[in-house]
């Protein structure tokens, strides 16, 4: 019998293990596919940017975590409503992964750790990035879905995008009396706003 | 001696006044019907929020006029200059980070910093070559609000202090008490050296600034309302920095559905 749970622990904590390493594996892919869009300099910085928000967009679990951060408001929005915070929260996402990710263009990078919570059917992906004095910790968040993985948060030295997301909208949405509709002018307001820094 | 009594009724009322300030901001509740995705508390106990965002705009523009520009310069001076800078500056901060080890009870660590201490300080040519970390001595940090708040001290309500940027009740409290304790300020006062002070206060910044000058921009650049998305960030950062995580495992989850990707 204990030799059963020993075999059963083995498999469990082996096969969380290659599932961690996997998903390591495939945001390398990811990452890469960003940074070289940035050290392409024969591309204009629009095309640069619509080469990440695909890929931002692709990997990313972008509705899911469009509902969870828009919190009670997602509730009470119709279909409509929802569908348009979906399309500019993306775009939103995409900016600022890009705006991120453009500080590490000239950096190296390592993906050093990664683990499986089992729990929660999730694995850290931990990437260090070596600055000139010193050393920054990104952690991924990503979750296998339909045979695929998605990113679910990212979290730069312990802070995580969506936690902040969620907490700034909030106080944003608490201004317009949790209307999903006025808000998503605010947020496309916002995102034509950020564009225009990330490109000039 | 009658300001030494002074400043300890000062303490004391802070830290007996603790519970109360504590008991105010677990009044914020989510109501889980709300959302059906999370039970995340999303709002941050913050009664001062109108003056919280002035103190807030007046250290951004600071931040963007005087603290950022002397921070890319910094980061600008060749590598070695910087990484000496800031060894030697955190190996002054390690006879607290010991204290507050100490009073957290974490015996095993605080050996370990005083040898990060006594080496760097010897070895390391005054903490600028930080050789303990070649021999596997870890750096670990620790304050007074990390302290209290292993005490069981709760975060209080959230304050944006002018200049020092953003923090709550306990954290404000230790960072007195640390200003206090510091025996580095101590001495500096006792030589009459208290120039010091402001000096280190100031290269502290400078240092940390440059650390986080493209994260600070992404932030800055893309939030709808900064002052909110830096309110939790510095809460999530405070969060881990208390529960000492090494790795995000224990980091609260946002449970996010991706069934209709």
């Amino acid at each position: 019998m204990k030799l059963l749970f020993k075999i059963i622990f083995f498999i469990f904590l082996t096969s969380s293990q290659l599932y961690a390493s996997e998903a390591s594996k495939w945001l390398k892919t990811e990452i890469d596919f960003i940074l070289e869009a940035y050290s392409n300099a024969n591309i204009s910085n629009e095309k640069r940017f619509l080469i990440i928000e695909n890929t931002v967009n692709y990997n990313f679990a972008g509705k899911g975590i469009a509902k969870f951060i828009s919190g009670k408001a997602w509730k009470h929005a119709s279909k409509e409503t929802k569908e348009k915070y979906i399309k500019f929260f993306k775009k939103h996402l995409a900016l600022n992964v890009a705006s991120i990710m453009q500080g590490y263009v000239n950096q190296e990078y390592n993906l050093i750790d990664s683990k499986y919570d089992s729990k929660n059917k999730v694995s850290l992906v931990d990437m260090i990035i070596s600055t000139n004095s010193s050393n920054i910790t990104i952690t991924w968040r990503v979750k296998q879905s339909k045979e695929r993985f998605y990113i679910i948060d990212l979290l730069v030295a312990d802070i995580s995008l969506v936690v902040t997301k969620r907490s700034e909208f909030n106080s944003m949405l608490k201004n317009v009396n949790y209307s999903l509709d006025i808000f998503s002018e605010l947020l496309n307001k916002q995102n034509e706003e950020s564009y225009k820094l990330l490109i000039n | 001696m009658k300001a030494k009594k002074n400043i300890l009724i000062l303490i004391s009322i802070f830290l007996f006044s603790f519970p109360l300030w504590s008991l105010e901001s677990d009044k914020i509740n989510t109501n889980s019907e709300d959302f059906e995705t999370s039970n995340y508390e999303d709002e941050i106990y913050d009664p001062l929020e109108s003056v919280n965002r002035i103190i807030f705009s007046f250290n951004n523009a600071a931040d963007q006029i005087i603290l950022e520009p002397i921070s890319k310069g910094y980061r600008k001076l060749p590598s070695p200059i910087q990484t000496g800078i800031g060894n030697f500056l955190n190996n002054l901060k390690m006879p607290l980070v010991v204290i507050n080890q100490l009073l957290q009870g974490q015996g095993g660590n605080a050996v370990e910093t005083s040898g990060r201490f006594i080496i760097n300080s010897t070895a390391g040519l005054l903490g600028l070559i930080d050789v303990a970390e070649k021999v596997g001595l870890e750096q670990k940090q620790e304050d007074f609000g990390q302290t209290l708040a292993t005490w069981g001290v709760g975060d209080g309500f959230y304050i944006v202090l002018p200049i020092f940027g953003p923090s709550n009740v306990r954290d404000a409290s230790g960072m007195i008490l640390t200003s206090i304790t510091d025996p580095i300020n101590a001495y500096a006062v006792k030589e009459g050296e208290g120039w010091i002070i402001p000096v280190k206060t100031a290269s502290n910044a400078i240092n940390d600034r440059s650390k986080i000058i493209d994260e600070v921009n992404a932030l800055r650049n893309n939030s709808l309302d900064y002052y909110a998305a830096v309110r939790s960030s510095y809460y999530q950062n405070r969060k881990a920095a208390i529960l000492n995580n090494n790795d995000n495992t224990s980091m609260p989850l946002p449970l996010i559905s991706i069934e209709f990707e």
